[in-house]
């Protein structure tokens, strides 16, 4: 019977020519493969790099996987649309923006240059006539002062970051646009209900008539002093103004009930798309309402009083609406003594 | 000016009553966005809301 030390060496015998004979096969591989061949698969440059999948994702394509969290929206990994909407919000819009607001600004101060404030060709008389009733100046007002502040919170998403930073300081800006962004998020509401009411009673002076387009070959009288244009309760260009702020307040209104509750449509290419349409809608609505602003207030004597009072002088009423005086007059509305100034305070 | 004010108020009383009611009918994202498995436990102040 063997000892136990010889059953040992022969165990460590064997496992030694095991090693050597694997050694021997290794080196059979390495002489049989060239090192160039060896060197040939690179796990990191074979696999897909980034530019070439994106460059490889067409229009529209995107990568998804499957998710099992409610949010749908999460389940797009990829979607290289998304830069092209990216550039969109930093570098177009910032240039449709500064140049539809700016450029009517500039428009409006030369034309305040050139043709002067509008004056009432034979003064005030003194004598007034109700303009607009007390609820039709709150609905103004209402959807007026709300417009306002989402404009100007909406301006600080595309300039705020050139314009305020700088001034308020990362911590100021930061707590500036949060409160902002509240006030635009619930604000909109309460736009939303002005922009209806303000369609149901106003609607039925608004509609075009043959009327508006005498109006409007003559310019309004805008562009020359001592002729006026006959016009009912509003004139074309109110019109104008009346129906840019209904579809320019709807297109705001449907894309941003999207933006405010994204899971109605939940993809992320309609939440851009409607974006989009915010933003642009958005810019060109300011810069018309800058116009309706300056007519309203600095362009026209007089015509504040109307949103202001209520109450217009009656020249202003016969220069600007003659039809819509007879109207009143026939109806047995007669203008009333002022009890404000009678002359221009300027 | 009367008319202007009361307008402003309730402009300032809509859009508090809109936030509270959808503050009360709506959950948070951390909320509603997540599964109980992958629901973290306190989100803090950050972008998905307060609590």
């Amino acid at each position: 019977m063997p000892s136990s030390s010889s059953t040992v060496k022969a165990v460590l015998g064997k496992a030694s020519m095991l090693k050597a004979a694997c050694a021997g096969i290794a080196l059979l591989f390495v002489l049989a493969h060239p090192a160039s061949a060896q060197l040939s698969f690179k796990p990191t440059a074979e696999s897909v790099q980034e530019d070439q999948l994106l460059k490889g994702l067409k229009e529209g394509d995107r990568i998804t996987g499957r998710i099992s969290i409610p949010d749908a929206m999460a389940a797009s990994l990829i979607q290289p649309a998304g830069r092209d909407w990216r550039d969109f919000q930093r570098s177009k819009l910032p240039i449709i923006g500064g140049v539809a607001i700016l450029g009517m600004v500039a428009v409006l101060a030369l034309f305040l240059i050139i043709r002067g404030r509008i004056r009432l060709d034979h003064g005030f008389s003194g004598r007034k006539i109700l303009r607009f009733a007390a609820f039709e100046r709150f609905t103004h007002w209402l959807t007026a002062s709300c417009f306002v502040i989402l404009a100007l919170s909406g301006l600080n998403i595309s300039f705020g970051r050139s314009l305020l930073l700088p001034l308020l300081g990362a911590d100021g800006f930061a707590a500036m646009s949060a409160y902002a962004k509240l006030a635009h998020n619930y604000l909109a509401f309460p736009f939303m209900f002005g922009l209806v009411v303000m369609f149901l009673i106003w609607i039925k002076d608004n509609i075009p008539e043959r009327l508006d387009l005498v109006w409007l070959k003559q310019g309004g009288g805008l562009f020359t002093r001592g002729s006026h244009v006959q016009a009912r309760r509003f004139n074309a260009g109110q019109k104008g103004v009346f129906w840019i702020v209904i579809v320019g307040g709807s297109l705001m209104s449907l894309s941003g009930w999207f933006l405010l509750f994204p899971y109605i449509p939940a993809n992320v290419t309609a939440l851009q798309f409607w974006t989009v349409i915010h933003a642009v809608v958005a810019m060109l609505f300011i810069a018309a309402m800058l116009a309706h602003i300056y007519i309203g207030s600095v362009g026209m004597e007089g015509a504040f009083e109307a949103m202001g009072t209520g109450e217009v002088d009656i020249n202003l009423a016969k220069e600007h609406h003659s039809l819509w005086v007879q109207e009143e007059l026939a109806k047995g509305r007669l203008p009333s003594a002022s009890t404000a100034r009678s002359v221009p305070a300027e | 000016m009367k008319v202007f004010l009361a307008a402003l108020l309730f402009a300032a009383i809509a859009a508090v009553g809109v936030s509270t009611l959808l503050n009360t009918i709506q959950q948070p994202s951390s909320v509603a966005f997540t599964t109980g498995g992958a629901r973290v436990g306190d989100p803090g102040h950050n972008l998905v809301g307060p609590s």
